[in-house]
Formats: structure tokens, sequence, C-alpha cells
């Protein structure tokens, strides 16, 4: 009978059924595939298995921490990505309608209606080359600016209390922190200097908020709260949400 | 306490809250799967993380009359997989000086065998296998895995599931044997 292959080697060293009972019975009896089988089996048996260090004991909730964060970014998506598409389509439409009306307006606009153009919201010359407020984007922020302020003011005013838990205010941040990235890169394209800085200045607060376990240490409280009042980002968040807000109620002579 | 499935009905209504209890109650077994196959730490904390992440997604797809332990296990490995193959490609001349390294004759076999350095040895031989067969030798040597779960968890045969073990074993014994033939 012919001598075991590699494979019943492996086969008779794992004891599965398939090697059947004629070669096992040759395996038995052969000197030379006893041998071999012994050479395999000193390579094999010195394979142990990696030691495994035991994870600490809170290795579930950190591994939960950690997961809950993509959730979220899970969950939201389809629903995020809806409202992005709606409203940069939105945003495109808007922009695009108004910029038609500036280029088109001059040579297009009829002599009828030119000639009763001179009510106080008709559009001075010089007003041509100032650049079109961006209403929408000016609407959306003055709301987030609004709701930022509360998520601040809520947690400069929470009491250290030994282990405070800041789980809803963080995780109000961590529903602000996407608005914020997207309206920062907004107001930089739409060329809002100022709306845009203070929204530079908001992302990383709101970045560690959101990122915060849910609760606290006094000193790690402190430290939050110190960061938002070394910042002023209260009170700069109530004066350009007041200017935003005034420019958005402004009447759009542009249009 | 309430059975996997029961939680994975609440997660399916909506409740994270169960998902978190999944999540607790079989992190840590996942972990050691997972390092067993990646070999480290690091790599075992982002398998636990891609797996509950691709299972939370696919939860709707959940057949319930498998067990949720075998799914979320089928699912770690095919993380583990993925990753190996990706750190393969990053790390494929790495790989070969850590085997040259271990194998050098200043590296004696009686001093070998009882040292870490055959444990070097052994994980430098296993880095070289593919993903699967790492996979299907790790679940048959370490695991006690029968052949046919190991296929399952594949998606191979079961004669394809015997030959990649069988690979898997002849590609450690090459790289092995010289450690190990004195002792013969």
């Amino acid at each position: 009978m012919n001598h075991l292959t590699h494979d019943e080697f492996v086969l008779s060293y794992y004891g599965e059924p398939d090697l059947g009972d004629a070669r096992r019975a040759h395996l038995a009896s052969c000197g030379q595939c006893g041998n071999e089988l012994a050479q395999l089996a000193a390579v094999l048996d010195r394979v142990t298995p990696l030691e495994v260090p035991e994870p600490s004991d809170d290795y579930e909730a950190r591994a939960w921490d950690r997961l809950q964060w993509r959730l979220r970014g899970e969950r939201r998506k389809r629903p995020y990505f809806a409202w992005i598409a709606l409203a940069a389509t939105m945003a495109v439409a808007f922009i695009a309608g108004v910029l038609w009306k500036s280029s088109s307006r001059p040579a297009d606009k009829p002599a009828s209606i030119a000639a009763t153009d001179t009510s106080s919201t008709a559009r001075r010359p010089e007003d041509a080359k100032t650049p079109v407020p961006n209403r929408v984007l000016l609407v959306v922020v003055g709301e987030h600016f609004d709701q930022s302020e509360r998520v601040l003011v809520e947690l400069t005013n929470l009491t250290p209390n030994g282990n405070t838990d800041i789980s809803a205010t963080r995780d109000r941040a961590q529903e602000l922190l996407e608005s914020n990235r997207l309206y920062r890169t907004t107001a930089t394209t739409r060329g809002e200097e100022d709306v845009a800085t203070l929204l530079d200045e908001l992302e990383p607060v709101l970045l560690q908020l959101a990122h915060a376990p849910a609760q606290v240490s006094d000193a790690e409280l402190r430290a939050m709260q110190k960061r938002v009042e070394a910042k002023g980002l209260v009170f700069k968040l109530r004066v350009v949400r007041s200017d935003v807000n005034r420019d958005a109620r402004a009447p759009q002579t542009s249009i | 306490m309430e059975t996997d499935h029961e939680l994975i009905e609440r997660v399916r209504g909506g409740d994270d809250e169960a998902f978190r209890l999944l999540v607790e109650r079989h992190s840590r077994a996942i972990y050691r799967s997972a390092y067993r196959i990646t070999g480290n730490g690091a790599d075992a904390d982002d398998v636990v993380q891609e797996t509950f992440l691709r299972a939370y997604r696919a939860l709707e797809r959940f057949d319930a009359r498998a067990a949720f332990t075998t799914w979320i296990h089928r699912i770690a490995i095919n993380c583990s997989l993925d990753l190996i193959d990706s750190r393969k490609r990053r790390d494929a001349k790495h790989d070969d000086e850590a085997l040259a390294a271990v194998a050098s004759p200043a590296a004696t076999p009686d001093r070998i065998v009882h040292s870490i350095e055959m444990q070097r040895a052994v994980a430098a031989a296993m880095e070289r296998l593919s993903g699967n067969e790492r996979t299907a030798f790790v679940l048959r040597h370490f695991e006690g895995m029968p052949l046919e779960e190991i296929g399952k968890v594949l998606g191979t045969q079961l004669n394809a599931t015997k030959n990649t073990v069988f690979r898997a074993v002849k590609k450690l014994r090459e790289q092995l044997q010289p450690f190990t033939g004195s002792l013969v």
C-alpha cells in the first residue's frame, strides 16, 4: 500500500474521521509513515496559541463608548445626506437665480419698469458692485448660533458635583458639530469672514464636548468651562448672532 | 436576562440601548478571537469596532433562526481577514525581515524551542499565510473547530476548506521545520 500523503498526515494529526480505517491501519504498521507523522507533530505541537492579554475590566464599556460615536454617524447618515442634498440644491437654485437676475437686469429691464422703479428699494448703481448677502446661509447660521449658545450656557452653568452628568449637553454638541463644519466651509466660500471665524473658534469646543464621556470629574468640567469662558464664546455668539439675524432680516434690495 | 434575539428585536425597533447590551455581552469574546487571528491588541480592538458596526448595518438582514454568536463571530473573522489583507500589503517587506531575523544562524534550535524566539518564528510564519489560510488554521488548530464549521465561516465547501488547512500546515511546516528538525 502507498504511504500516506501530506494531506493524510494532516487529517491524522487532527484526528479527522475522513482518513479511513485502511489508511489508519497502514499508518499504524508503517515505520516510515510513523516517522513522518512524528515530524509533522513536532512542528505543529510547537505552534501554540498566542497568549491573549486579558482586556481591562471596563473593556466592554470602552468598546461601547468608541462605537456609539460611529453609530450616531450611521443613524444620521441617510437623513443627514438627504438634508444636505436638499439644502445644496436649494442653495444652488437660489444663487443661480440671484446671479441670473443680477446679470440680466440692466440689459433686460423693460423701459416701462425702469422708468417707474424709483422707490426706496430700487437698487442704486453703486450697489450693483457689492456682494449679494447669502440670506439662506445667514438664516440657518443664526439658528445654529442660537443653539450653540444655549449648549455653552448650559455647560458653563453646570455645578461640579463630583461626577457631573453632561450626557445631554454632549449629545447636543455632537449634533451641532457636523452642521458647524458645513456652515464654516460655506461661510468661508461665501466670504462671510466674521461668521467663518466664529464657527472656526466654536468647532474645537464642540469637538471636545462631543467626545467627552457622559460623566466628567470636577477638574474636567472646570477645564471645559474655563475654555468656553476664556474664549468669550458666549458673548461672541450673542454679538455675531445679533448681526447675522439683522442681516438676514434686512430687505434684499439686490434681488 | 433577555436573549440575544430579544435584544435584536429591540434594536430593530430603534432601541440602541439594546445594541449596547449586545456589544457588552459579546465584545470580549470577539476581542479574543480577533487577537488570535490578527496577533495584536490594537488590531483586535479595531476588529471589535468594525464587527459591531457591520453587524449594526446588517441587523435587518439577520436571520432569526441563526445563533447571534455564530453570526457575529463570522463577521468578526471576515473583519480580521480584511484587516490582515490590508496589513499584509502594507507590511509585506517587514514580514520577510522578521522571519529572516529569527532564522539566523545565531539562533540555535535548542535555544529557540523553549524561548520567545520560537513564538516569534511562529508569529512570523503565520504572517506569511494568506488570510483564509491563517483563519482556517487558527480555527482548526487553536479553537478545535470542525472543518464543516470553518467552511461556513469562510463561505467555502468542505473540500476547499480542507485544502486551505492543508496548505496552511504545509507552509508552516516549511517555515518552522528548521527550528524543530533536530528534536525529531
